[in-house]
């Protein structure tokens, strides 16, 4: 146990020492350039813009599942549920390699989209942040699921049936009960789902094409094409602590609502 | 809301989920001329583009294996104590440490690869021992982030561990070692399982860390892929990544066979 602890401390450690290596007066220099640097700027919200549509499309995918798979109660439960951890282990680079031909100009969807007329040129998936966003939520959609699968395995059946017995409509049920209890889990999840895209780089950097930066791209950048070590620190302290200030002030924001009986926990 | 549209919406993410995956392993058997060398549906079937794997492809797979297991091996073997220590001991600042513990799960990868190349320059600057673009240097880095997913599946088990069984292996006479190895281990084997299988993906699909630290010519699978992709695009990559979907699916299968996926997923969802 003290191995591992020392281990943590120790790199953790390291990891401070390693941001100030390049030198203490190089820093303000770099933080005042991101701050006045309207481009930076741009890049943090688009970080933030791109994670927000990814999340909120995860979720509206994954809560739905979550709960189909935790309510199942045959065989085909786990086969879903296998479909689900298959996603999760595959890297990110292989499935951008399958959306890449099925977005592609001669692809099945701009094939058939054209075919039936609702579009009248192929649509593009590399390049712009829609693309970004439907990588980003094959990056989180199933780690998503097996978040909100033990969140909805905690909600008893039995609340529900009583709902129904009592003559609640299934959306009723939905509204009334499942969804309060879940929220606490729900909102949690969400903000796990916001890090992990925030911090995500491989989805975003293949389907960006160059065109869509957020942080992480950017400080690949600056550290392998531009080499410029000190930037690359000021940038990732910058994710490191939007990401940070955002899970603190959405912490804070459950904490008020539990206060307010909003939610029961 | 009518029950059907729930289900719709639900084939629907799946069909997004997994398409990607089968069109990938499609595609693969497209013997294309040259002009629509990726096709997906595949018009002319043929295994073609799996004999033109190249022998960067399999050098990276196996770096890929070989960092993935003997991460997943260690980590075990450090997150295994660390968890006992968590849920056992009664230090002060317990919450401190665990939340110290799962930060490398919050950390984003990129920020994580950068830190570690720093600390090697700086202990390379040190020591004239430079660690990046070794496997050393590519081992300790997945090692921290693949710890903290040991550790949180270990605790999950853990908790709901009866120690009342330790307790009568050791006032039976056993010794501490025996105990843990024939009562503490077989109950907390599942989350073992579960956390070293996760710590094996997660250092298996890694790019940005890996991406970092590794140098031309020494890099592991998926950075060869990406940069396979940003340069000049060979369809045999899609033969290979076929090749990984299906161990993957070998894998998963196994462990479904060792300890169920839903042993998986529950230990796996305690960990926020």
């Amino acid at each position: 146990m003290v191995t591992s602890q020392v281990i943590f401390l120790r790199s953790s450690f390291y990891r401070d020492l390693g941001y100030g290596g390049s030198g203490t007066e190089f820093e303000l220099v770099n933080y005042l350039k991101f701050f006045n640097d309207t481009f930076y700027l741009k890049v943090l919200w688009n970080t933030v813009e791109v994670s927000f549509f990814a999340m909120v499309f995860t979720l509206m995918f994954a809560f739905p599942i979550a709960y189909l798979i935790a309510r199942m109660r045959s065989k085909w439960g786990m086969v879903l549920l296998a479909g689900i951890v298959m996603s999760t282990f595959i890297t990110i680079v292989i499935k951008v390699f399958g959306l890449y031909i099925m977005f592609s100009r001669e692809g099945v969807i701009n094939q058939t989209l054209l075919f039936l007329g609702i579009i009248d040129q192929p649509f593009a998936i590399i390049g712009n942040e829609g693309g970004v966003v439907v990588g980003l939520m094959h990056f989180t959609l199933g780690f998503g699921v097996v978040l909100l699968f033990s969140v909805v395995q905690t909600i008893p059946r039995s609340l529900e049936e009583a709902a129904q017995i009592f003559g609640a409509s299934r959306w009723r049920v939905w509204r009334r009960i499942i969804i309060p209890l879940s929220l606490p889990g729900l909102i949690a999840g969400a903000l796990m789902l916001f890090n992990m895209c925030m911090g995500a780089f491989t989805a975003v950097a293949l389907l960006g094409g160059g065109r869509v930066y957020t942080l992480p791209v950017l400080i690949q950048r600056v550290v392998i094409m531009e080499a410029k070590y000190g930037m690359g620190g000021t940038l990732s302290a910058v994710l490191l602590f939007s990401v940070l200030l955002i899970n603190i002030l959405s912490l804070f924001l459950l904490w008020n609502m539990r206060k307010q009986r909003m939610i029961v926990v | 809301m009518p029950r059907y549209i729930f289900y719709i919406w639900c084939s629907l993410a799946y069909v997004f989920l997994l398409s990607p995956l089968v069109i990938v392993a499609g595609a693969s058997l497209h013997r294309g001329s040259r002009y629509t060398v990726v096709q997906f549906p595949p018009t002319e079937l043929s295994l073609y583009w799996y004999t033109q794997i190249p022998d960067a492809h399999w050098e990276a797979l196996s770096l890929s294996f070989g960092l993935g297991f003997l991460s997943a091996f260690l980590a075990c073997c450090l997150g295994i104590p660390a968890a006992l220590g968590l849920v056992r001991s009664r230090i002060k600042c317990k919450a401190l440490i665990s939340s110290l513990i799962r930060a490398p799960m919050q950390i984003p990868t990129i920020v994580t690869g950068l830190a570690f190349l720093q600390m090697y320059y700086l202990f390379g600057d040190l020591t004239g021992l430079y660690a990046h673009g070794t496997f050393v240097g590519l081992l300790l880095a997945h090692l921290f982030v693949g710890i903290p997913y040991v550790v949180g599946t270990v605790v999950a088990v853990l908790q709901r561990f009866d120690s009342r069984l330790e307790e009568a292996a050791l006032s039976l006479g056993a010794s501490r070692w025996r105990t843990f190895r024939r009562v503490t281990l077989p109950v907390i084997m599942p989350g073992v399982y579960a956390g070293g299988l996760y710590a094996f993906m997660v250092s298996f699909g890694d790019v940005p860390i890996s991406m970092l630290l590794s140098v031309p010519g020494y890099v592991t699978y998926p950075v060869e892929l990406f940069y396979g992709m940003e340069n000049d695009f060979n369809p045999a990559v899609l033969a290979s990544s076929t090749i990984v979907i299906f161990l993957s699916l070998g894998v998963m299968l196994v462990m479904q066979r060792l300890i169920g996926l839903e042993n998986l997923l529950r230990s796996d969802g305690n960990r926020n």
